[in-house]
């Protein structure tokens, strides 16, 4: 079985600093992290490796050529094998471009099943991976909190969807387009100790436009029909820290504190 | 020898309930808090020892290490199970820890002539409140306290929180009983000094296992005045001041029970509710009314004599209150099990280093600027620090204290975090002529210095070790570095 993983570098948004004077973020030295939904859809696709050894993975990313170290990182945590999809023309991309550029390079690529995350943390628009399932006219489902793993190495995976009040079971057959929540709690595996050196070099391929061959009016800004029409900062108010001691005055200062936001009723 | 004729061998010799082959038991015997991580994850990978025997008195001792060194069976001698450094950790496939718990009778308490005899399960707490009973104290306080007993509290030469008027183990042991591989029982007499030759106690105290069996123990013990206690706490600018306020307390011959300096982020553990931010300088003076006082007096007058770094007095029941509440229990050392297998983190590690009064800054800093620049990790760390907790007159130890998050698979969590910061602390401090270990005893992580730590003296370490334990069978890896141990090191 071949599981394809596609993943996103997304900025820490834990790491933002807020300037309130010019209220702002503060982007310089924000650190990058794999996107939390995509490092559960990996987390899972390597726990089956695991147990069924044969399972081949394939990380894929659609990034500048920064990300390079992170995706060696990706691959130290023993997938098999990383793409990543870089080109300045790419730059600019909204989400139906990126879905083109991701799709395209899927069609050339075997696959029995794509896992992804639902959303990202910088975006959150949740189109790609719907967008993707489209363009390869694959049987796609988002917001999977399980997926039961006998039903998905037979083929037909079962995958359970909360909903709001209830849980929804689905049974899907390959090839198909899983999309995972992070509330799945699949978790990425570190990198062994015995591995945080090791040469994957080879693992990696790194593919531009020639590959993919895209018509450059479809990819970048000129390719991406959505347009911004207005963007305006959400602003927020410096709250001075209150420390308390341990003592009858501070318990009464956090007991009101917390019954005035409605914590305690 | 088989596993299964080890077993049908131990049945013979001892009773049912003597020889212990639960599984669990046998995992939890199989390493000790230096792999507290991955202990707690379930995913240690050394062998399980064979089986964990109870004896009753020394002629079972005596027994058990005689079938050992015949069959060259390793021997784990255990008690307390407090050990931080790897001491109890299990090498090898064959494999017996002798536990001290049944060797619980404390024998002698002997208020005229100053000292109390028992034998080597015997808990540190528990002859503790006996001697409490009577006014008297072990003056022996290790953080383990709760839980330590006197057979591993000899063996690894451990110290207290009150050594600066107490001392260590060392300076409590009046005499002893140890078994040695051959079977030989000696017993070392208790008498107040004597010049017969080479002290002998020191081939048993400190011997982290490798050379015998300590069966029983007498020690000093103390009259307890806890009325005259005295409590002192200051800010400080920073830890050379704090150091050398310590040393000008000790160069007058002021013996404060406690006296220790904290960085400003170990400050923050211990005293997050005053530091402010700052190094912390206490102190507590005890003893006889006229004693504690004049201790109190010395102790004053070298704060006042370096005063341009001390930022403030602190109000003394803040140390007091700190002080009641500083040992860990069961309870805690449960709880952080918990912790880990819960929300995989755990209360972090401590390297403990010495050197002279002229040395130590230099140790502190390097170690602090080395992990900062050359720890791969560094950008885990959540805390890292040190405090100076144990003087002498001559100088001082250092605590290194470093907590992580931790960002690793369980089973690779020793070798990211604790025994790359423990090799810096280890280097920097052999480096400058200071001793890798101040009192956890070296264990099987720290083994690899062991021949740098004593240099040319190594070769009496080395001669003990041939003659006592001609076949290796006792604490394989312990103080001397084994290559067939080296893939669980590194």
């Amino acid at each position: 079985m071949k599981i394809i993983c596609l993943l996103k570098f997304v900025p820490d948004v834990d790491s933002f600093e807020y300037d309130y004077e010019k209220n702002v973020l503060v982007r310089e030295n924000v650190k990058q992290l794999l996107n939390p939904d995509d490092a559960c859809a990996l987390g899972f696709a390597l726990r089956l490796k695991k147990t069924n050894p044969d399972i081949e993975i394939e990380a894929v990313t659609m990034a500048p050529h920064s990300v390079r170290k992170f995706m060696e990182d990706i691959l130290r945590r023993r997938v098999d094998k990383g793409t990543l999809i870089s080109d300045p023309l790419f730059a600019g991309s909204d989400t139906l471009s990126t879905s083109l550029i991701l799709g395209t390079y899927l069609k050339q690529t075997p696959y029995d099943v794509i896992l992804t995350g639902s959303q990202t943390l910088d975006g959150d628009t949740a189109q790609v991976p719907a967008q993707i399932a489209e363009f390869l006219r694959v049987s796609y489902i988002s917001g999977i909190t399980k997926i039961d793993e006998q039903s998905f190495l037979q083929g037909s995976p079962q995958v359970e969807v909360d909903t709001e009040n209830h849980t929804d079971i689905y049974e899907l057959t390959f090839p198909s387009l899983l999309a995972v929540r992070r509330e799945s709690k699949y978790r990425l595996p570190f990198v062994r100790f015995a591995d945080l050196e090791s040469d994957v070099s080879e693992q990696l391929q790194i593919i531009d436009n020639h590959t993919l061959n895209i018509p450059p009016d479809k990819i970048g800004l000129k390719g991406s029909p959505t347009r911004v029409i207005k963007t305006y900062p959400q602003t927020y108010e410096y709250k001075e820290k209150i420390i308390v001691q341990n003592d009858a005055e501070g318990i009464e200062t956090v007991y009101c504190f917390l019954k005035e936001k409605g914590y305690i009723k | 020898m088989t596993k299964e004729q080890i077993l049908d061998k131990l049945n013979d010799m001892l009773t049912a309930d003597q020889v212990n082959t639960d599984a669990d038991d046998l995992y939890d015997a199989s390493a000790d808090r230096y792999k507290k991580y991955a202990k707690a994850k379930k995913v240690l990978d050394n062998p399980l020892p064979t089986a964990i025997v109870y004896p009753k008195n020394t002629d079972e001792v005596k027994e058990l290490l005689m079938f050992c060194n015949e069959e060259k069976i390793n021997v784990i001698p255990r008690s307390g199970k407090t050990a931080t450094e790897g001491g109890l950790e299990n090498w090898k496939e064959l494999s017996l820890v002798i536990d001290g718990k049944n060797l619980n009778r404390i024998l002698k308490i002997d208020t005229y002539n100053m000292q109390a005899t028992v034998q080597s399960g015997v808990p540190l707490q528990q002859l503790e409140d006996e001697l409490r009973k009577l006014g008297y104290t072990t003056g022996h306080s290790p953080q383990s306290k709760p839980v330590a007993q006197y057979g591993g509290l000899v063996s690894t030469r451990s110290i207290g929180q009150f050594s600066t008027l107490y001392g260590g183990i060392e300076d409590m042991v009046v005499g002893l009983e140890c078994v040695f591989p051959d079977g030989h029982v000696c017993r070392i007499k208790n008498v107040p000094r004597r010049a017969g030759g080479p002290d002998i106690r020191h081939i048993a105290i400190g011997n982290e296992g490798t050379l015998c069996y300590i069966t029983e123990v007498t020690v000093k013990i103390f009259k307890y005045f806890p009325e005259n206690n005295l409590f002192y706490g200051y800010l400080i600018k920073d830890v050379p001041t704090g150091i050398k306020v310590l040393r000008e307390v000790f160069v007058n011959g002021y013996r404060p029970s406690v006296a220790r300096v904290y960085s400003e982020e170990d400050a923050h553990q211990h005293f997050y509710h005053f530091h402010e931010g700052k190094c912390v300088l206490i102190f507590m003076a005890e003893g006889v009314k006229p004693i504690a006082d004049a201790c109190g007096q010395g102790i004053e007058e070298a704060v006042e004599k370096f005063k341009d770094g001390i930022i403030k007095k602190v109000d003394s029941s803040l140390i007091e209150d700190w002080f009641n509440h500083l040992n860990w229990s069961q309870k805690d050392i449960d709880d952080e099990v918990q912790e880990m297998i819960n929300n995989d983190r755990h209360s972090g590690y401590t390297t403990e280093i010495s050197a002279d009064w002229e040395t130590i800054p230099q140790i502190y800093e390097n170690v602090i600027h080395r992990i900062r620049t050359e720890f791969k990790q560094a950008d885990d760390l959540i805390m890292l620090g040190g405090h100076s907790s144990h003087s002498y007159l001559n100088g001082t130890n250092m605590y290194f204290v470093y907590q992580y998050n931790i960002n690793c698979e369980p089973e690779d969590e020793f070798r990211m975090y604790h025994h790359p910061i423990q090799t810096i602390i280890v280097e920097e401090t052999l480096k400058l002529g200071g001793s890798m270990c101040h009192h956890h005893g070296i264990g099987k992580y720290r083994n690899q210095w062991t021949k740098e730590e004593h240099g040319s003296a190594y070769y009496m370490l080395e001669k003990l070790k041939e003659t006592f334990d001609p076949n290796g069978i006792m604490s394989f890896g312990n103080i001397f570095y084994q290559e067939e141990g080296a893939k669980f090191q590194k």
